[in-house]
C-alpha cells in the first residue's frame, strides 16, 4: 500500500491513496511524509497476499453462486411449468439442445428440470442433516468437556462406538429400518455425522477452560453454567458454525451415495444421487450429459459453501479478523 | 560501522477494520537512533507508548495488519523490507531477541536443555559439541546446569528469563534486543538480569534494553532514549540525560523515581488512535511544555531532544 499520512491531525488517517495519488501528493505535502508499506510477512497459518480482498471475493463468489443455485432450484421447476417426472419415450437420451439444455435421460425426462429439482431435494436434505448433527454434536461435546470425569469418558466412548461402525453401513441400517423416505435419509446421515462436531467442540472446551479468562470468571464468582454460557460457548460458536457449513456438501455427497446405491430417496423423487445412479449405465452408451450436468451442480454448490466457510473462518475470531484487516 | 543497527525514521501504524475504517493506531512515529557495539541503549517510556512494537518492527515480527515506513539497517543492509530468507539469516545469528515473558516462549513439551541444544545446532551448524556450548551458555547467564533437565513450567520467572537470554545468545549475535526482560521479576532478579545484559555490552555486543523500569535503565544503560506517545522525545548518553533532562517528560519520569521525590507524572498519555500534532506532552502538562506541530529530534553534540529548545551539551 502506498498510503501517505500527513503528520497533522486535521487529515484523517483512513485515507486510501492509490500509488498515483501518493505521487501527486509529493508536491503538496511536506517532504517528510513517510512511505507506508505493509509489514505483513508470510508465516505459518497466515495467508499470503491481500487477505482482505481475497476474503471478500470468496464471500461474494460463494454467496452469489449459492443464491443463484438456490433461486434456480426453486424457480426452474416452477417457471418451467413442466413436470420433471414427465417420461417421454420419443425423446430418450437426447444430447443438450435448445429444447433440453442439459439433454434428457434414459426415460426421456428433461435433465435441466430434473437436475434443479434434484438439487432442491439434495440441499434441503443436506441442510437438515447439517443442522441436526451440529446441534447433537455440540450438545454432546460441550456436555462432555464441561462435565469432565466419568461422564466425559462415557460420552466419548459412545462417540468412539458410533465412529467404529462405517458411516455408510450404519446409514444403510437406519434407512433399511424405515424404508426409503426423506426422513430416513436425513436421520441416517445426521446420526452418523455428529461425532466429528462433538470431538471438535469437546476439545475446544477442554482447551478454553484452562485459559486464564475462565479462571478470572470463576474467581469473579461465576457459576459453571454461566462460564459455559457467557465465556465458552461464544468462543465455540465459530467452530460449530464452520462445521455445520462444511457438513453441507458432505451431506449432499452422502445422500448422493445412498441414492446411488438405491438405498436413498425413492426413485421417483429426483435427487442428484438418484440421477447419477440411474445415469451411470448410460455413460457407457456415450450419453455423457446425464451425469455431467447434475454432477456439476453438485460440485458448484459444494464450492460455493466452501467459499462461504472460508470467509467465515477468517471472520469469526476477532483476533484473526484484525490481523487480516477485515 | 560494523554490527551497527541504524533505525532511520521508523514509523509503524496498525490499521483497524477493513482498510483502516475503524481507525489507525500510530504505534511508532519517526523513530531514529543508532545502536553501536559495546553500548547499551535503554528505551524507556510508559506502557503503551510503542516500545515493544519498535522491537517487533526491527525483527520483522509485526502482525499482518501493521504498516511500516522509514528504514532499519544492520551493517548497511536493509532489514525492514528484506525478504524472509534474509531475515532468517539475520535472526538469531545477527540479532538476538530476549523475550518479554520467557516462559511462554519455550515449547512446553520439551526440556529446556534440548531446546537450547536445538537452537545452537540451528545457529551454529559447525559446532562440534552443541551440548558443551549449551553448558557454557548456561554458565554465562548464571543458569544452574541441573535446570537444563527441567520442563519450562518447572522454572521460576527469573530462571526462565535466563533460559531466554541463553537462547538469544546461542548464535552469538552482535546485536541483542531485550524486550522488557525484567517484567514480573523482583528487584534482585531485575538487577541480575540487566547486569547480564550490561556484561554482554561490555563484551562488545550492541544491546537495546526496552523497559519501563527507569531504575534498571539507570543502573546499566550507557545511552537512553525516552519514548512518549509513539515518538522518541529525547536521546543521549545516560549520565547526561539522567542528571540534566532536557525534555520535561524525561524530567517527569525521573521525578517518579523513589530517590527523586516519588512524584508520578500526572495525567495520561494521549490515545495512539488520535495523536496530537506535536509530541503530545503539551496536552498533559500545558504549564511545562508547548508542542511544536511536527517535532523532529534536534541534535546538539551527542544529545537530541524533540519539541524543546536544545541547550549546549
Amino acid at each position: 500500500m502506498a498510503d501517505r499520512c500527513t503528520e497533522t491531525a486535521t487529515r484523517p488517517h483512513g485515507d486510501r491513496d492509490s500509488r498515483m495519488g501518493a505521487d501527486r501528493a509529493v508536491g503538496l505535502g511536506s517532504p517528510a511524509e513517510p512511505r507506508w508499506r505493509s509489514a505483513a510477512r508470510p508465516r505459518a497459518g497466515t495467508p499470503r497476499g491481500r487477505a482482505a480482498g481475497r476474503a471478500r471475493s470468496r464471500l461474494v463468489a460463494g454467496a452469489g453462486l449459492l443464491v443463484a443455485l438456490a433461486v434456480a432450484a426453486v424457480l426452474v421447476p416452477w417457471l418451467g411449468g413442466l413436470d420433471e417426472r414427465l417420461v417421454d419415450y420419443t425423446a430418450v437420451r437426447l444430447p443438450p439442445s435448445v429444447a433440453h439444455p442439459f439433454g434428457t435421460d434414459a426415460q426421456g425426462r428433461d435433465l435441466l428440470l430434473r437436475g434443479f429439482a434434484g438439487l432442491q431435494v439434495s440441499l434441503l436434505v443436506a441442510a437438515a442433516c447439517a443442522v441436526v448433527s451440529t446441534l447433537l454434536g455440540a450438545l454432546f461435546g460441550a456436555a462432555s468437556g464441561v462435565l469432565g470425569g466419568w461422564p466425559d469418558r462415557l460420552l466419548m466412548r459412545v462417540v468412539d462406538t458410533v465412529n467404529a461402525v462405517p458411516h455408510l453401513l450404519l446409514g444403510i441400517v437406519i434407512v433399511a429400518l424405515y424404508r426409503g423416505s426423506v426422513l430416513a435419509v436425513i436421520a441416517s446421515i445426521a446420526l452418523t455425522h455428529w461425532t466429528g462436531v462433538a470431538r471438535i467442540v469437546r476439545s475446544e472446551v477442554l482447551s478454553l477452560r484452562e485459559r486464564t479468562f475462565v479462571d478470572a470468571a470463576i474467581s469473579g464468582g461465576a457459576s459453571r453454567w454461566r462460564v459455559l454460557r457467557r465465556h465458552l460457548l461464544p468462543a465455540i460458536v465459530p467452530q460449530a458454525a464452520l462445521s455445520t457449513v462444511l457438513l453441507l456438501p458432505h451431506a449432499v455427497w452422502h445422500e448422493t451415495a445412498l441414492s446411488f446405491l438405491g438405498l436413498g430417496l425413492p426413485p421417483h423423487l429426483a435427487s442428484i444421487g438418484n440421477i447419477l445412479g440411474e445415469g451411470r449405465a448410460a455413460v457407457l452408451l456415450g450419453s455423457w450429459w446425464i451425469v455431467t450436468f447434475p454432477a456439476l451442480l453438485l460440485v458448484a454448490s459444494a464450492l460455493a459453501v466452501a467459499g462461504i466457510a472460508a470467509w467465515w473462518r477468517d471472520r469469526a475470531l476477532p483476533r484473526r479478523r484484525s490481523e487480516l484487516g477485515l | 560501522m560494523t554490527d551497527t543497527l541504524v533505525v532511520d525514521g521508523l514509523s509503524v501504524r496498525f490499521r483497524l477494520g477493513a482498510r483502516g475504517r475503524a481507525g489507525t493506531v500510530r504505534a511508532v512515529t519517526n523513530a531514529s537512533f543508532t545502536l553501536r557495539p559495546g553500548r547499551l541503549l535503554a528505551l524507556v517510556g510508559e506502557s503503551g507508548c510503542g516500545k515493544s512494537v519498535l522491537a517487533a518492527a526491527i525483527t520483522g515480527l509485526l502482525p499482518a495488519n501493521a504498516e511500516v515506513a522509514g528504514g532499519v539497517e544492520l551493517d548497511g543492509r536493509d532489514l525492514l523490507d528484506a525478504p524472509e530468507s534474509v531475515l532468517r539469516a539475520v535472526r538469531g545469528s545477527r540479532v538476538g531477541l530476549v523475550p518479554q515473558s520467557a516462559a511462554t516462549h519455550l515449547t512446553p513439551v520439551r526440556r529446556v536443555g534440548s531446546q537450547l541444544v536445538e537452537t545452537v545446532r540451528a545457529l551454529r551448524p559447525t559446532d562440534p559439541d552443541p551440548r558443551a556450548t549449551v553448558h557454557r551458555l548456561a554458565g554465562d547467564v548464571g543458569l544452574p546446569a541441573e535446570m537444563l533437565d527441567r520442563y519450562p513450567h518447572e522454572l521460576s520467572g527469573g530462571t526462565a528469563q535466563r533460559v531466554g537470554l541463553a537462547a538469544a545468545l546461542a548464535g552469538d549475535p552482535p546485536v541483542l534486543l531485550a524486550d522488557e526482560p525484567t517484567a514480573g521479576l523482583d528487584r534482585l532478579l531485575v538487577d541480575r538480569s540487566v547486569d547480564l545484559l550490561a556484561g554482554m555490552a561490555d563484551r562488545g555486543h550492541a544491546v537495546l534494553l526496552i523497559t519501563h523500569d527507569l531504575r534498571a535503565a539507570r543502573r546499566v544503560a550507557t545511552d537512553v532514549a525516552v519514548m512518549y506517545a509513539s515518538r522518541i522525545v529525547e536521546i543521549g548518553p545516560a549520565e547526561q540525560v539522567f542528571s540534566d533532562p532536557w525534555h520535561p517528560y524525561t524530567a517527569g519520569l525521573l521525578g517518579a523515581l523513589p530517590d527523586r521525590g516519588f512524584t508520578p507524572v500526572p495525567g495520561h498519555p494521549p490515545e495512539l488512535t488520535a495523536l496530537p500534532a506535536g509530541c503530545g506532552f503539551g496536552l498533559r502538562r500545558p504549564d511545562l511544555h508547548t508542542c511544536v506541530p511536527d517535532p523532529v529530534l534536534v541534535w546538539s553534540g551527542v544529545r537530541a531532544v524533540a519539541c524543546e529548545p536544545v541547550k549546549a551539551s
